[in-house]
């Protein structure tokens, strides 16, 4: 089984990756895909199912927030008896979509707002070292740079100071960043098509 | 009476934003029912998308009115996934893991090329341009404004990727240091990553607030309305 689920995996690697490289393998790298895309699916399938187990384990214990577990199993089996029969775009659904969805996650992502300022209080108190300050500092030039006042921007830091910072300063970083992250990203992938990782449980 | 969809989906939506926005006073019991079933109501959503968006028209449409190839080509991963749904039997869990393997190699192979053609290159290539002393003129700015603000990019790129060069060489006192050079432009690099994390904050801080004003905003609408 370790020898069949590490050829596998090398397999389907190298044959959708020389599909980017190598025009001749594009059509089997398009059929692999589709069938990745189609498996990607029944595991998302597992994963709610998985939720639906965790939920109903909790409800029948009887443990504490049993309640809401309740209430997400209800929610859950609910949106997706009527999604299966009237499909997602139905009228009915985009009550679910614009009511709930939309709006829980808008509100979510207006708290963030007290949260970032609150982080931000404790790491002036907490860890007032050179790097701390540096990153409140051009947090802060940027909000005043970027906010909209009644006599328009200030003079020097909307102007000047705010977009060289973003478009030069932040820019290099950014890249330094992101060449980082892609060099990870790419050791990782060949780690797998070579056999080195795997995370399929075949070490 | 006719009730609208529209006043449905504002009654609803204003009732799960305030229950959000009571976290404002702490972490309490209605916050917790909004976040349960939001949690639950997208889990369903998603699994009717899967179904009916990737699974409908990939599989099935293809195994019932498709042709006779097309029909061979799906038994594989029509296979693929019975064996991922014996993940649900802790019994037969072991099986689902010939489809897991190639998941796993297929996810490897698109981060390789999403990090080689959609992230390295075009980043190099970019800071590379950086240099293009013949935008000067395009842009309406100087030479020396180019190769000033290139040069700026190009250190910032640089020290930042040093920073994260963690290789160190044992010390006559047994401590372990990374090369001097190496150090001061780590320590550069700092100040770049500094400003890079503070600039990205204010632009979360920025989104996370125009979400909140949207949504009290949604809020005064909703009692303006009746």
């Amino acid at each position: 089984m370790r020898v069949l689920t590490a050829v596998i995996a090398i397999a389907a690697g190298v044959l959708i990756a020389g599909g980017y490289f190598f025009p001749a393998l594009t059509d089997v790298q398009t059929l692999l895909l589709n069938w990745a895309i189609i498996l990607a699916g029944f595991a998302t399938l597992v994963g709610i199912f998985n939720l639906i187990a965790v939920h109903t384990g909790k409800i029948r214990r009887g443990e504490k927030g049993s309640v809401y577990s309740a209430l997400l199993f209800i929610a859950l089996v609910a949106t997706l008896f009527f999604g299966m029969i009237l499909r997602p775009d139905h009228s009915t659904m985009k009550i679910v979509m614009n009511g709930i969805i939309i709006p829980t996650e808008a509100a979510l992502m207006g708290m963030l707002t007290i949260s970032l300022l609150y982080a931000a209080i404790r790491l002036l108190r907490r860890r007032a070292d050179m790097m701390g300050i540096i990153f409140l500092v051009t947090a802060a030039l940027l909000m005043l740079g970027s906010a909209t006042l009644p006599f328009g921007n200030i003079p020097l830091i909307g102007t000047l100071l705010s977009p060289w910072v973003t478009q030069i300063l932040a820019l290099g970083g950014a890249r330094g960043i992101l060449i980082g992250v892609a060099l990870g990203t790419l050791t990782a992938g060949l780690r797998v098509l070579f056999g080195a990782d795997r995370p399929y449980g075949g070490t | 009476m006719v009730i609208s969809l529209d006043l449905i989906t504002s009654v609803i939506s204003f009732l799960f934003t305030l229950l959000i926005l009571s976290y404002l006073i702490g972490d309490n019991p209605l916050f917790r029912i909004a976040v349960y079933i939001f949690v639950g109501v997208s889990s369903g959503y998603v699994a009717a998308v899967a179904w009916w968006q990737v699974i409908m028209p990939r599989l099935i449409y293809p195994l019932v009115y498709g042709s006779v190839l097309e029909r061979s080509f799906i038994a594989i991963p029509l296979l693929g996934a019975l064996l991922i749904l014996m993940k649900i039997f802790p019994r037969w869990a072991g099986l689902a893991r010939i489809a897991m393997a190639f998941l796993v190699g297929a996810g490897a192979a698109v981060i390789i090329a999403g990090a080689l053609i959609g992230t390295l290159i075009p980043q190099i290539s970019a800071t590379i341009n950086a240099f293009d002393v013949n935008s000067a003129s395009v842009r309406n700015i100087s030479v020396v404004e180019v190769i000033f603000n290139g040069a700026f990019i190009l250190a910032g790129t640089v020290f930042t990727l040093i920073y994260f060069h963690f290789g160190a060489s044992p010390k006559a006192d047994g401590s372990m240091r990374r090369l001097g050079l190496i150090e001061t432009s780590a320590w550069v690099g700092r100040i770049f990553i500094g400003i890079t994390l503070g600039t990205i904050f204010a632009g979360v801080f920025a989104a996370a607030l125009t979400a909140l004003i949207e949504r009290i905003s949604a809020l005064i609408n909703f009692f303006g309305n009746f």
